[in-house]
């Protein structure tokens, strides 16, 4: 039984089958669809009422899939994104910020921006999409 | 060691070392490519990954329903493994029996060997069909479930057993399906890992018959999803590329682990069959 054990037949599976498992365990915790994050102006000041626009990945494309109004303090949320590639984008009037591309280890999970989304002082012009959230 | 014995044998490694690498290249290439998503026609290229990460096989994953097409693959190869061992293993052993006809029937599988499975597959199709088994697991491991080069693998190892080893078990009063677990495949370990190995490669690998026995997308193996990813992202080359590695890993897995004992059997199989 021992040299069962010791053998790379059942050495190599059980450490796959085991990553696989602790993997799994760190998915479930950490996939409630959360991705936060706060909207500044070209100044840094913080943006209440900017919309953010969540876009998922659609095979070919970007397609809408949720939006968000921020806080008093420049703050929003998104509860329930369930996809792995995303892009945000912050609107307020005519400003708007770069679009960004978020993408994730696995489906819904949790996030928080470490760089607000900064709304652009040229009016009403969707920036092209790209940079790392 | 003489001087010129260790000269010689520093050159042959250093040919055996290029050999190697430029048969490891295309594998290298595709790794870095899966791994960045660059162009692989760009000139000049790159032979270090530029920001290397590994978000082509979290779209690997998703965009395609690859868990399926995993689960799918390995459950073929598993019903294929375990056909193989078994069925060879009976058919090896019952070749190195005295029977009429054994020669006959000797020259029959070898001849067979001969014939590409292109040529068999509509019978072979038919024959699934009359057993209602299109797009079913087990008609799609079935064609693999025996192969003649395995079996002749298993002869030839049991050939080598000595006779007298299996006339003392006879005596004992075992009969052939005991002297067979309990003697001839104990020391067959090599032979058996052979069997493994090419039946899990071969039906890991295998396009044509699941592309015509399978009727619905749910039943594809990894192979058919790569055609049909290919077909979905034309302008993803991180993905595609990620999506082969991901295909080939559990083939190299396989081998790697089972390689000192595949090599010994393919080495009883070539000197003794």
């Amino acid at each position: 039984m021992k040299r069962v054990l010791r053998s790379r037949f059942f050495v190599v599976p059980a450490t796959i089958a085991l990553a696989v498992a602790l993997w799994n365990i760190y998915v479930s915790l950490h996939a409630h669809g959360l991705i936060a994050g706060r909207v500044v102006d070209a100044d840094g000041r913080p943006v209440a009422g900017a919309t953010v626009v969540l876009f998922a990945h659609d095979f070919v494309t970007q397609v809408e899939k949720a939006r968000t109004a921020t806080d008093g303090g420049g703050d929003f949320r998104f509860n329930d994104n369930d996809s792995h590639l995303v892009q945000l984008q912050a609107v307020d009037g005519k400003q708007s910020s770069q679009r960004i591309t978020l993408r994730l280890w696995f489906r819904g999970q949790d996030r928080v921006l470490r760089q607000p989304l900064r709304l652009l002082r040229a009016t009403g012009q969707v920036a092209p999409a790209g940079g790392q959230g | 060691m003489t001087r010129r014995e260790t000269t010689l044998l520093g050159v042959r490694h250093a040919v055996l070392v290029m050999i190697s690498l430029v048969m490891l290249t295309p594998f290298y290439w595709v790794l870095k490519t899966s791994l960045t998503g660059e162009n692989i026609y760009a000139y000049p290229p790159s032979l270090l990954p530029v920001r290397p990460h590994l978000f082509n096989y979290v779209d690997v994953w998703y965009l395609i329903p690859f868990p399926r097409y995993l689960l799918n693959s390995v459950i073929v190869s598993a019903i294929a493994v375990s056909g193989n061992v078994v069925l060879n293993a009976i058919a090896g052993y019952a070749l190195t029996l005295p029977f009429p006809g054994r020669r006959a029937m000797i020259v029959l599988l070898l001849s067979c060997t001969l014939i590409p499975f292109q040529a068999t597959i509509i019978p072979a199709y038919l024959i699934t069909a009359h057993l209602g088994l299109l797009n079913s697991y087990l008609g799609l491991a079935l064609p693999l479930m025996s192969t003649i080069v395995c079996i002749f693998i298993f002869k030839a190892s049991f050939e080598a057993v000595p006779r007298s080893l299996i006339d003392a078990a006879r005596i004992d009063g075992l009969g052939d399906v005991r002297i067979l677990l309990r003697v001839l495949l104990p020391l067959s370990t090599s032979a058996i890992a052979t069997n493994v190995v090419l039946a899990f490669i071969w039906s890991w690998n295998n396009f044509l018959w699941p592309l015509i026995i399978t009727r619905d997308a749910d039943m594809q193996t990894l192979p058919l999803g790569l055609a049909r990813f290919l077909s979905y992202m034309e302008d993803t080359t991180g993905a595609l590329y990620a999506f082969v590695v991901m295909v080939l890993a559990p083939g190299l897995l396989v081998f790697l682990m089972a390689q000192s004992s595949f090599m010994r059997g393919l080495t009883a199989g070539a000197t003794k069959g």
